[in-house]
C-alpha cells in the first residue's frame, strides 16, 4: 500500500504518526510545498511579538522524517489530483502515484478585493517566510495597520504593539470577534485592547491601499478617512487552498466536502484540516472553522481511517482561546440559542472584570463563553461536547457552586 | 506506573496538600525563604468543596492520550512516558489558554514561575514532583496529606480494590466502604 499526504501541518501530520501506528510497514510520503521542517502557524504569531524564538515553532526534532519513517516531498507543490490514474502531479513534472490520499492542504489568506494590494508594505501572515518578509519591512516602519479583528487580527496587533510600534486595529463590525462575541465580553476586550494602546476601528473597512513609490503610505478607509501607515496586515480570514482539485469533482469554493469519515467523494482519497468543509458537532450543518486543534482531530481520524480503521469524525465544535496582553477569553459553541426556548445566562464581576455567559437550548447547554476566570472552560466544552442534559448533573452549570468538588465529589452509599 | 490516588471520601479539606505543592514548587522549597521569593509558588492541586462535609483534591489526571497535548499549539505539553506523566515544558508555552480549552478536569492554573523568568506566566499543573521523585520520595501533596485521602501507588491496584468493593454489590446489600477513622468522623462533627 502506498500512502500519500498532501501537507505536512497539524492535520498532514497528525494523519501521517497515526497511519504510521496502524501501518508500521507501509510506504507513507509527505508533500509539502515548504521546505522548512514542519512549524507551528498560531506560534508565528508570537515569533513576532517575539514571545517566543525561531527554534521553538518548530514542533519536531530534525530527524522526525527519518525516526517515523516518513518520505518526503519538500518545496515541491501539488499542481493537481488525478483521481482516475491514482496520481498526484508536482510542480517539477513528476507525477506520485498513491494508493490511499490524504489532503490536508490547509487553507491561504484571503485578501480584500480593492487596489493598492501590489505595494511594498503589504501583508499577511501564514507562513514562516511572511514573518521573515514582514520582520525586514518593520526595521523601518513605525506605524502598522492590522485590517481584521479576529482571533489572528487581535494577536498580530498585540505583538506588533509589544515591539512598540503604533498599531491601528480595524475592525469591520461594531466589535472585534463580531462572529463569536457577546456584547459584554467584546467591551471587556477593547478594553484590554486599548490598555495595550492599540487604536482600534470600529466599523471601519479599507477601500484602497495608498502608496508612494511603490511603498504603502496610507490606507483608505470607507468612511472617506486616510490613515497613514507604514505597513499593513491584513488578517481577513482564510479560503481553503484547493486549487490544484480544479480538474476534479472532490472541491467546492468554501472546502472539501467529507463525510463523516473525512472521506472525500473519492473512496480513496480523505481530507483533513483547514482544507476541508466539516460537519457542525451540534447542528451538522457544515461549518468552516479554522483552528490548530480541529486541524489535529481530523487528521487523527483522517490518518486512522486511511488505514482502514472507519473511525468516525463527530464534527467540529468551534472554540478558541484570546490570549492578549492582560485579557484571556475563552469562547465556543453557540453564541445565541437555536431555538426559542433557548436560554442566555450572564454573570459579570465588575470589580475583577470576570465573566461567564452559558447559552442554553432544549435542556442542554450549548455555548459558554469566559473572560478572566477561564481554567473550567474545558469542563464547559465537555459538557456541550456530549450533550449532557443539565438535569442529569449534579449541579446546575449556573451556580456559583458548579465546580469540580460539586460536579465529582459524591459519597459513595453507605458513607457516613 | 506509580501514580497519586485521591480518595475525595476521606478528605477533609486542610489544604496540606496545597501548601505542600506551592513550597515544593518554589526555588528553595523551603515554606519560610518562599514567602520571600520574586516568583510566588503557586499550588498545581486544588481542594474544592463536594458537600455533605466531603471535599474534593482536584489535579491533573495525566490523562493518555491527553486532550491538552493534542490542542497545544506550542509543542510545549509532551508525553513522558518513563515517568508515566504529561509534562508541560515552561521554557516553550506561551501562554495561550488552549490546554485550559481542552482539559475536562480544570486542573491549569497560569501564573509566573522561576522555570520561564521571562514570562509575564506559563501554564502550570501537577508534575508529580521530579525533584523528589529523583531522591525515591513521594509526591509533596501525598506526604503531606494526614488522612489517607492522596497516596502514591499503582491504579491498577487502587482499581482493583474499587471493582471487589463493587463486585460484592452484585450479591449482597452493599457494604459500607472501608471504615472512615474516628479522627476524621470527630472532625465532622466539629465542623
Amino acid at each position: 500500500m502506498r500512502y500519500v499526504i498532501i501537507g505536512t501541518s497539524a492535520a498532514g501530520l497528525a494523519g501521517a504518526e497515526t497511519l504510521r501506528r496502524l501501518a508500521p510497514q507501509a510506504r507513507i510520503t509527505l508533500i509539502s510545498d515548504e521546505s522548512h521542517l514542519p512549524y507551528s502557524r498560531p506560534l508565528l504569531m508570537y515569533l513576532l511579538g517575539r514571545e517566543t524564538t525561531r527554534e521553538k515553532l518548530f514542533l519536531r526534532s530534525p530527524d522526525y522524517f527519518r525516526e517515523w519513517g516518513f518520505e518526503t516531498l519538500l518545496g515541491t507543490p501539488v499542481t493537481r489530483v488525478d483521481p482516475g490514474a491514482r496520481e498526484v502531479h508536482l510542480a517539477d513534472g513528476r507525477a506520485l502515484p498513491y494508493d490511499r490520499l490524504l489532503i490536508a492542504s490547509g487553507a491561504k489568506p484571503r485578501l480584500p478585493p480593492i487596489p493598492g494590494l501590489e505595494l511594498s508594505g503589504v501583508f499577511t501572515l501564514r507562513h514562516l517566510a511572511d514573518v521573515e518578509r514582514l520582520e525586514r519591512h518593520l526595521a523601518q516602519a513605525r506605524r502598522v495597520a492590522v485590517v481584521g479583528a479576529g482571533a489572528v487580527g487581535l494577536k498580530a496587533a498585540d505583538a506588533l504593539a509589544h515591539r512598540g510600534l503604533a498599531v491601528d486595529l480595524l475592525a469591520r463590525g461594531a466589535q472585534p470577534l463580531s462572529k463569536v462575541l457577546d456584547q459584554v465580553s467584546a467591551r471587556l476586550l477593547m478594553e484590554a485592547i486599548a490598555r495595550l494602546g492599540i487604536s482600534l476601528h470600529l466599523n471601519s473597512w479599507p477601500t484602497a491601499v495608498v502608496g508612494n513609490g511603490g511603498r504603502v503610505t496610507a490606507l483608505a478607509l470607507n468612511d472617506g478617512r486616510e490613515l497613514p501607515t507604514d505597513a499593513v496586515l491584513f488578517s481577513v480570514g482564510v479560503a481553503p487552498r484547493v486549487e490544484f482539485l480544479a480538474s476534479t469533482t472532490l472541491a467546492a469554493p468554501e472546502g472539501i466536502p467529507v463525510d463523516e469519515h473525512l472521506q472525500t467523494g473519492d473512496p480513496d482519497i480523505f481530507a483533513a484540516g483547514d482544507c476541508v468543509l466539516p460537519r457542525h458537532l451540534l447542528t451538522g450543518a457544515p461549518a468552516a472553522f479554522h483552528i490548530w486543534p480541529a486541524a489535529v482531530a481530523q487528521g487523527e481520524v483522517a490518518g486512522a481511517n486511511l488505514a482502514g480503521a472507519a473511525r468516525r469524525y463527530d464534527g467540529i465544535l468551534p472554540m478558541n482561546s484570546i490570549s492578549l496582553r492582560g485579557c484571556r477569553i475563552i469562547t465556543g459553541g453557540h453564541l445565541t440559542p437555536d431555538t426559542p426556548e433557548g436560554e442566555i445566562f450572564e454573570e459579570l464581576d465588575a470589580t475583577t472584570g470576570r465573566f461567564k455567559r452559558l447559552v442554553f437550548d432544549q435542556g442542554r447547554l450549548v455555548g459558554a463563553t469566559l473572560v478572566g476566570e477561564v481554567r473550567h472552560a474545558g469542563i464547559y466544552f465537555r459538557l456541550i461536547a456530549n450533550r449532557t442534559p443539565v438535569k442529569d448533573l449534579p449541579v446546575d452549570p449556573r451556580s456559583p457552586h458548579f465546580h469540580p468538588g460539586r460536579l465529582w465529589a459524591r459519597p459513595l452509599p453507605g458513607a457516613a | 506506573m506509580k501514580t497519586v490516588i485521591v480518595r475525595p471520601e476521606r478528605c477533609v479539606g486542610c489544604l496540606q496538600c496545597r501548601l505542600a505543592c506551592a513550597v515544593e514548587h518554589s526555588q528553595s522549597k523551603d515554606l519560610v525563604a518562599a514567602l520571600g521569593e520574586a516568583w510566588r509558588p503557586v499550588a498545581r492541586i486544588a481542594v474544592y468543596p463536594g458537600g455533605r462535609h466531603l471535599s474534593f483534591p482536584n489535579k491533573c489526571r495525566h490523562c493518555d492520550p491527553a486532550p491538552c497535548e493534542a490542542v497545544c499549539i506550542a509543542g510545549a505539553i509532551r508525553r513522558n512516558p518513563a515517568r508515566g506523566t504529561t509534562d508541560i515544558d515552561p521554557a516553550r508555552c506561551i501562554n495561550c489558554g488552549m490546554c485550559a480549552m481542552a482539559c475536562p478536569f480544570g486542573v491549569l492554573t497560569f501564573a509566573p514561575t522561576p522555570q520561564a523568568p521571562e514570562r509575564r506566566a506559563v501554564a502550570l499543573k501537577c508534575d508529580h514532583c521530579p525533584d523528589r521523585q529523583a531522591q525515591g520520595r513521594p509526591p509533596a501533596c501525598v506526604e503531606a496529606c494526614k488522612v489517607g485521602a492522596l497516596t502514591y501507588g499503582e491504579p491498577a491496584h487502587a482499581l482493583a480494590e474499587k471493582a471487589r468493593w463493587l463486585a460484592r454489590t452484585f450479591f449482597a446489600a452493599p457494604p459500607p466502604p472501608e471504615p472512615v477513622p474516628e479522627t476524621i468522623r470527630l472532625w465532622r462533627h466539629l465542623g
